[in-house]
C-alpha cells in the first residue's frame, strides 16, 4: 500500500506515527495492526485497556494516537478515552461495530477525535494522522502557515492533507515529531501565551483571556450575532497581533457554545438525566444565537440555568443536553450531582480545601489548590462513572489546563486525572509546579488541556485518589476557574486534573492563571496570568472530526478556551477550559475563592448583557467575596463554563466529581444562577 | 497443472463463499493485507477468528442457559462477536448477530434462540469451507509459486 504520505513531497510525516490500538477482539487487532503497518505507521496492539493505560502513563510520548474499542471487558472505552485525554492529551479515536448514533455522539462528547465503525477500512486509517497534527497545532493558526493551517484547522478538512502536512512538516526534518517541536518553538508570538514552556508540543495559540474574550463578545454584540464576521470583529477588537483566523475560530466556538446553550435550555437536556425543570430552560429554549446575542450573549437565565446545572444544583432546569457525560459529571462531581449530571465543574472544587472555594462553583479549577481536586476528577474520569469517562475525556484535557491556574477548574478532572495528569495542560497555566502530574501543565499547550494545574499540584494531583475527593476540589481552582462559576465546574470536571495542584493555598499562584481549566486543550493557557490569547482550540481533544458534529464544535470552537462549556462534543470538559477563558475565572488571584467563577458570574452578568441581573451572580459573588474576589478577569476568564449542557468539557467527566462539587455547587447554586457560564462575566 | 488445478479449486471455493454471502468485501481487504512480509496473514487471522468466535459462541450458549432472559448480558456477548465477524468479513454470521441483537432489544427469547442456532450453523459452515480453502491453497501454494500470476 502506498504510504499515506501525501503531505508535501519528501515529508515523511505520517510515516512512523506511533499508534496504539486497544481492543479485546484479537481478530480486529490483528487486522488493524496489519493495516496500520501497511499505512507505514508504527502500530502496537493491546488487548487490555488497563494495560494500555499503564503503558501510556509510563511513557506518554510513546504514542501519537490511540485507537480504542468502545466495548471492552476491563474498562469502558469511553473511560479510557477520557483518561487519556485528560492525562495525556493524546488524540483518541474510538471504534466499534456498533454504529448507533448515540454512541457515536457519546464518543465525540467525550473527546474522541474520531469514531470509526468496524470494520475499519484502510482508507479511514490512512487519514488518522490528521488528528494528530490537528491536535498538535491546536489553535495556533497564525504561527503555522496560516494559510494552510487555518484552513485545516478551521475547516477540519480531511482532505487537506497536503496542506496540513506541508505546514506541519514545515521544516520538519523527517519525523513528524520534529515538526511538532518546531511548532512549539513558534510560540513566541506575543499574543500567544506560551505559558508553559514545558510543553514541547506547545503550539502557539492565542489565549483567549477573559479580557480578550470580553472584547470579542463586545464586538460581537455590537455587530449583532448575525452580522458578526471575523473581519469586523477583528477590527472592532483592535487587538494587535490578533489575526482574523484567531477570531474566526473563536467565533466558531462561540457560536457553538451559544447554540449549545440554546439547545440546552430548550430542554434538550434530560436525556442525560439531568432533570431539567426547565423553568429556566424553557426560557432559553429556542434561544438562538440572536436571542442570545441580544441578551448579551448568554441570557442570564440561561446562564443561571446552566450554572445551576453545572453546579448540580437542583435546578434541574438546565438539563444540559448533550452534555450528558461530561457535563453531567461535572455537576455530579461537584458533589451536588443532583442529577448526577450536572456540570459539576466548578463545584467540586469547592470542597477542596479552601473553603473559600467552596463557594466556588464548580469552576474553581483552582487546581493548584485543591489537591483533593484531583481526586475528584478522577472520579469522574477514571471512574467508571460513565459520564466522565466519556465526556470528560475531553475535558480532562482541558482541565489539565486549568489547573495551572487553579483557576481553572480543577474540577472533576483533576481528581481523577491528577494522578496521571500528565494531562498536558493545554494551556492552562498552572504554575507548573503542581503540575507534576500533568505533563504539560505548563503553558497552555494546546494539545493538552490547559488544565494547568498549579504547580503545587504535582503532588496533589496524584494524591487525589480517584475517588475524587470532593474536598479536594481544589479550592483554588475555584477562584481561578470559577469563571463560570458553574461552568467552571465543568471545566473542572474536565480539566480538573491539572489544577489540582493543591498548592496549598497558594492559589494565587494558581489562580493567576485564570486559565482555569479551560477545558482541555484549547484553553490551556489562558491562565498563566497573562491573559494570553490562548486559543486553544483544539485542545479539546475533540478534535477531529466530529462525527457527531459535536466534536467539531466543541473541540474546535470550544477548545478555544471558550469555556463553552462543554465543548459540546467532546464532552470533555475541555470546553471548560475554555470557559475559563471566557474570563470567568479571571484570575482568581485570590484564589480565595478560587472562584473566579464567582467573579465571573459577575462579570458575566455584565457581559451578558443587561438582560437580567444575574442574581445568582450576586449571591455568587458574595461567596466570592469571601473567596477573595476573584481577580480581575483578565486572566483567562475561564469561561469554563462550558456549556453545561453541552458536554462539559470533556475532561471533566464531571460526574464523578460529585463530591467536591457539592459544596461548591451549593454555594453556587444558592447564589443563584451563575450566569456566567460562558465566562463572559469574567470581567468583573 | 496439478497445482493450478488446486488453485483453481481454491479460487472457485472462495468465489462461492462470496457469492453466497458468507464473505464480503472486508475479506478482500484482509486479503490485501497479505504480502511478502506476512505471507500467511489471511490464514492466521482466520484461525484467530475461529478461535475467538468459537469461544464466544460457547460462552453465549452457556449464558443463554444460565441466565435466562438476561438480554443485556446476551447482547454484550453478541456485540463482541459481531465486531469480530465484521473485522474479517464474515457477513452471514454478522447478519445473524444483528438479528440476535434485535431480538434482545425486543426481549424476544425465541427470536434470540432462533438467531443463535442459525449463527452456530453459519459459523460451522464458514469454518469448514475456509479450512478447505486454505488447505487447497497450501497444497497449491509451494508449487504454485512459480506459476502464480501475481508476484
Amino acid at each position: 500500500m502506498a504510504p499515506p504520505e501525501e503531505a508535501g513531497g519528501g515529508d515523511q510525516f505520517p510515516v512512523g506515527m506511533k499508534v496504539l490500538v486497544v481492543d479485546d477482539d484479537q481478530t480486529c487487532l490483528a487486522v488493524l495492526k496489519r493495516m496500520l503497518i501497511q499505512c507505514r505507521y508504527d502500530a502496537t496492539t493491546c488487548s487490555q485497556a488497563t494495560r494500555a493505560l499503564a503503558m501510556l502513563r509510563e511513557n506518554r510520548g510513546a504514542f501519537d494516537v490511540i485507537i480504542s474499542d468502545v466495548h471492552m471487558p476491563d474498562m469502558n472505552g469511553f473511560r479510557l478515552l477520557e483518561l487519556v485525554g485528560l492525562e495525556m492529551d493524546l488524540p483518541v479515536i474510538m471504534m466499534s461495530a456498533d454504529s448507533r448514533t448515540d454512541l457515536v455522539m457519546k464518543g465525540i462528547k467525550h473527546g474522541a477525535c474520531d469514531y470509526l465503525i468496524k470494520p475499519v477500512r484502510m482508507e479511514e486509517l490512512k487519514n488518522i494522522w490528521q488528528h494528530v497534527v490537528r491536535k498538535k497545532f491546536g489553535g495556533n493558526k497564525e504561527h503555522e502557515h496560516s494559510g494552510s493551517l487555518d484552513d485545516t484547522d478551521r475547516n477540519r478538512p480531511t482532505n487537506n492533507d497536503n496542506e496540513y502536512a506541508s505546514s506541519a512538516n514545515d521544516g520538519a526534518e523527517d519525523s513528524w515529531k520534529s515538526q511538532k517541536k518546531k511548532r512549539d518553538k513558534e510560540e513566541d508570538d506575543s499574543e500567544l501565551e506560551s505559558g508553559d514552556p514545558s510543553n514541547n508540543s506547545k503550539k502557539p495559540r492565542v489565549v483567549w483571556s477573559v479580557e480578550l474574550h470580553q472584547q470579542f463578545v463586545n464586538a460581537v454584540n455590537h455587530l449583532g450575532i448575525d452580522k458578526a464576521v471575523p473581519k469586523k470583529i477583528l477590527e472592532l477588537m483592535n487587538v494587535p497581533g490578533l489575526t482574523r483566523e484567531n477570531v474566526a475560530s473563536h467565533l466558531q466556538k462561540f457560536r457553538l457554545y451559544l447554540k449549545r446553550i440554546a439547545q440546552h435550555h430548550a430542554g434538550m437536556g434530560n436525556p442525560y438525566g439531568v432533570p431539567a425543570s426547565s423553568a429556566q430552560v424553557a426560557s432559553l429554549g429556542g434561544l438562538d444565537f440572536q436571542a442570545l446575542a441580544a441578551s448579551g450573549q448568554i441570557p442570564p437565565q440561561a446562564l443561571a440555568a446552566l450554572q445551576d446545572e453545572l453546579l448540580g444544583r437542583p435546578t434541574n432546569n438546565l438539563v444540559l443536553p448533550g452534555r450528558d457525560q461530561s457535563s453531567l459529571r461535572l455537576a455530579a462531581v461537584k458533589g451536588n450531582k443532583p442529577h448526577g449530571e450536572q456540570i459539576a465543574f466548578g463545584q467540586p472544587i469547592y470542597k477542596v480545601q479552601n473553603n473559600s472555594y467552596a463557594a466556588l462553583p464548580q469552576n474553581s479549577p483552582a487546581v493548584g489548590r485543591m489537591p483533593s481536586f484531583s481526586a475528584w476528577p478522577n472520579n469522574k474520569l477514571g471512574m467508571a462513572d460513565s459520564m466522565s469517562a466519556l465526556g470528560n475525556v475531553n475535558n480532562s484535557q482541558n482541565s489539565n489546563i486549568g489547573l495551572h491556574e487553579l483557576q481553572q477548574q480543577p474540577d472533576t478532572m483533576l481528581s481523577g486525572t491528577l494522578h496521571t495528569l500528565d494531562v498536558k495542560p493545554s494551556g492552562i497555566v498552572m504554575p507548573s509546579q503542581s503540575l507534576n502530574t500533568f505533563p504539560a501543565s505548563e503553558g497552555l499547550s494546546p494539545n493538552q488541556n490547559p488544565l494547568i494545574v498549579p504547580s503545587q499540584s504535582s503532588g496533589y494531583l496524584t494524591g487525589i485518589p480517584p475517588s475524587m475527593k470532593p474536598e479536594l476540589v481544589l479550592p483554588t481552582s475555584q477562584s481561578s476557574n470559577n469563571l463560570l462559576g458553574g461552568i467552571d465546574l465543568i471545566n473542572q470536571a474536565s480539566t480538573s486534573q491539572p489544577f489540582i495542584s493543591s498548592h496549598g493555598g497558594n492559589l494565587s499562584g494558581l489562580m493567576n492563571r485564570n486559565s482555569n481549566v479551560i477545558p482541555s486543550q484549547g484553553i490551556s493557557n489562558f491562565q498563566t496570568g497573562n491573559t494570553p490569547y490562548l486559543v486553544n482550540q483544539n485542545s479539546m481533544g475533540m478534535g477531529s472530526k466530529p462525527p457527531g458534529v459535536l466534536k467539531t464544535e466543541s473541540t474546535d470552537s470550544l477548545n478555544q478556551s471558550y469555556g463553552y462549556v462543554n465543548h459540546m462534543d467532546s464532552g470533555l470538559l475541555s470546553s471548560q477550559s475554555k470557559n475559563a477563558q471566557f474570563g470567568f475565572l479571571q484570575s482568581p488571584n485570590d484564589v480565595t475563592g478560587g472562584w473566579s467563577s464567582l467573579q465571573n458570574m459577575d462579570c458575566f452578568r455584565n457581559t451578558v448583557g443587561p438582560s437580567q441581573p444575574v442574581s445568582s451572580s450576586s449571591s455568587f459573588h458574595s461567596s466570592n467575596a469571601a473567596l477573595g474576589k476573584l481577580p480581575d478577569q483578565g486572566r483567562g476568564k475561564n469561561l469554563g463554563f462550558v456549556g453545561k449542557g453541552t458536554c462539559i468539557p470533556n475532561r471533566f467527566a464531571v460526574d464523578e466529581i460529585e463530591s467536591p462539587t457539592n459544596s461548591l455547587s451549593h454555594s453556587i447554586g444558592s447564589s443563584g444562577d451563575i450566569p456566567d457560564m460562558f465566562g463572559f462575566s469574567g470581567q468583573m | 497443472m496439478d497445482y493450478s488445478n488446486l488453485r483453481r479449486q481454491a479460487a472457485s471455493l472462495k468465489k462461492g463463499l462470496f457469492d453466497q454471502g458468507h464473505l464480503d468485501e472486508q475479506f478482500r481487504q484482509v486479503e490485501d493485507l497479505q504480502d511478502e512480509a506476512s505471507p500467511n496473514f489471511v490464514e492466521e487471522v482466520v484461525v484467530v477468528f475461529f478461535k475467538d468466535s468459537g469461544r464466544l459462541i460457547t460462552n453465549l450458549e452457556q449464558a443463554l442457559e444460565k441466565y435466562p432472559r438476561d438480554f443485556n448480558r446476551w447482547d454484550a456477548y453478541m456485540q463482541q462477536l459481531k465486531g469480530s465477524c465484521s473485522s474479517i468479513g464474515a457477513s452471514r454470521m454478522k447478519n445473524e448477530c444483528m438479528s440476535f441483537r434485535d431480538s434482545c432489544g425486543q426481549r424476544n427469547v425465541e427470536g434470540c434462540m432462533g438467531s443463535f442456532q442459525k449463527l452456530k450453523r453459519e459459523h460451522a459452515v464458514l469454518r469448514q469451507k475456509l479450512e478447505s480453502y486454505f488447505q487447497l491453497l497450501r497444497q497449491a501454494g509451494p508449487a504454485g509459486a512459480a506459476t502464480r500470476p501475481v508476484m
